[in-house]
């Protein structure tokens, strides 16, 4: 059975957010949500002294990608801050959580116009049925 | 990316999500990891994952220092909590780096998010092994759903 590239790196992201997934439990006995996050940054931060490949970077790459990039971090740490904002309010986490679940709804009602890419049935499927997985999958 | 649990509240949710908060707040969660994942592609298209990642800290961390300011630049004192904290910071950071390259691939970004999505099948096995906690009949069923899928996705 032959399987493509991002099926194995998709696979690499999944067992590590799984496993991010843990320490978050594990964390959040301790300190708050909101203080995971900030630790999660100093965590970020960390990464960079492997990663960070030189000034060079800066001049190499078109400003807009680099901004798509820079946005997505942004959008990454709002998205957490919105949870437990919603959390804090009054959200039980039995709801919020299975609920913020439908991120990759967005991708599939705004894929084809943003990035026009399109669906198989067999994948539209799969898409369905990870939704359903992963909403099952955080109910308390 | 959701994480899995944080703190519970226990305090009831209003009758109509419409009206409440905190409905409010988890429909911009939702746009902003879904739109997340919408700019991973487009930056992934031209950069790779390890410049990417480099460009996601700097975007986060804005984030975290107004979140840092609006706790009055103070942390819970609890070396296991900021320990736990750190590395998931890492290990999320390390996953990131997988999810650009997987982008950059030039596999459909929708099956992508999906089946990086799932990463909740990965912490209720660990959480059943390390914690030693039960599965409740809905998380077996969801096990058994995201199998299916990932072979559908595949």
């Amino acid at each position: 059975m032959h399987l493509p590239p991002w099926f194995w790196l998709a696979g690499v992201a999944l067992v590590l957010w799984g496993v991010v997934g843990l320490f978050q439990k594990l964390c959040t006995n301790y300190i708050s949500a909101e203080s995971a996050l900030i630790c999660a940054a100093a965590g970020w931060l960390f990464l960079l002294v492997w990663l960070y490949p030189g000034s060079s970077m800066w001049s190499a790459y078109s400003h807009r990608n680099m901004g798509w990039g820079v946005l997505s971090g942004t959008l990454n740490a709002l998205a957490a801050w919105m949870l437990f904002s919603a959390m804090r309010r009054g959200g039980k986490a039995s709801v919020v959580v299975p609920f913020t679940a439908l991120y990759p709804l967005v991708v599939v009602v705004f894929g084809p116009w943003l990035l026009h890419e399109s669906l198989t049935l067999r994948q539209s499927l799969g898409v369905v049925g990870s939704i359903i997985a992963v909403v099952l999958l955080t109910r308390e | 990316m959701p994480p899995i649990t944080t703190q519970q509240d226990e305090r009831e949710p209003l009758q109509s999500p419409w009206r409440a908060a905190w409905f409010w707040c988890a429909v911009l969660s939702v746009i902003g990891w879904g739109c997340f994942a919408i700019c991973a592609k487009l930056g992934s298209r031209e950069i790779p994952a390890g410049p990417m990642q480099v460009l996601f800290t700097v975007g986060a961390l804005p984030v975290a220092l107004a979140l840092l300011a609006s706790r009055r630049f103070r942390l819970e004192k609890s070396a296991p909590g900021l320990f736990y904290g750190t590395a998931k910071g890492i290990l999320s950071g390390l996953g990131g780096l997988a999810a650009f390259a997987a982008y950059r691939t030039g596999g459909n970004t929708a099956v992508i998010t999906a089946a990086t999505a799932m990463y909740p099948m990965v912490t209720v096995a660990l959480a059943v092994i390390v914690l030693r906690e039960r599965l409740n009949w809905r998380q077996i069923l969801g096990l058994a759903f995201a199998a299916v899928s990932l072979i559908a996705l595949s």
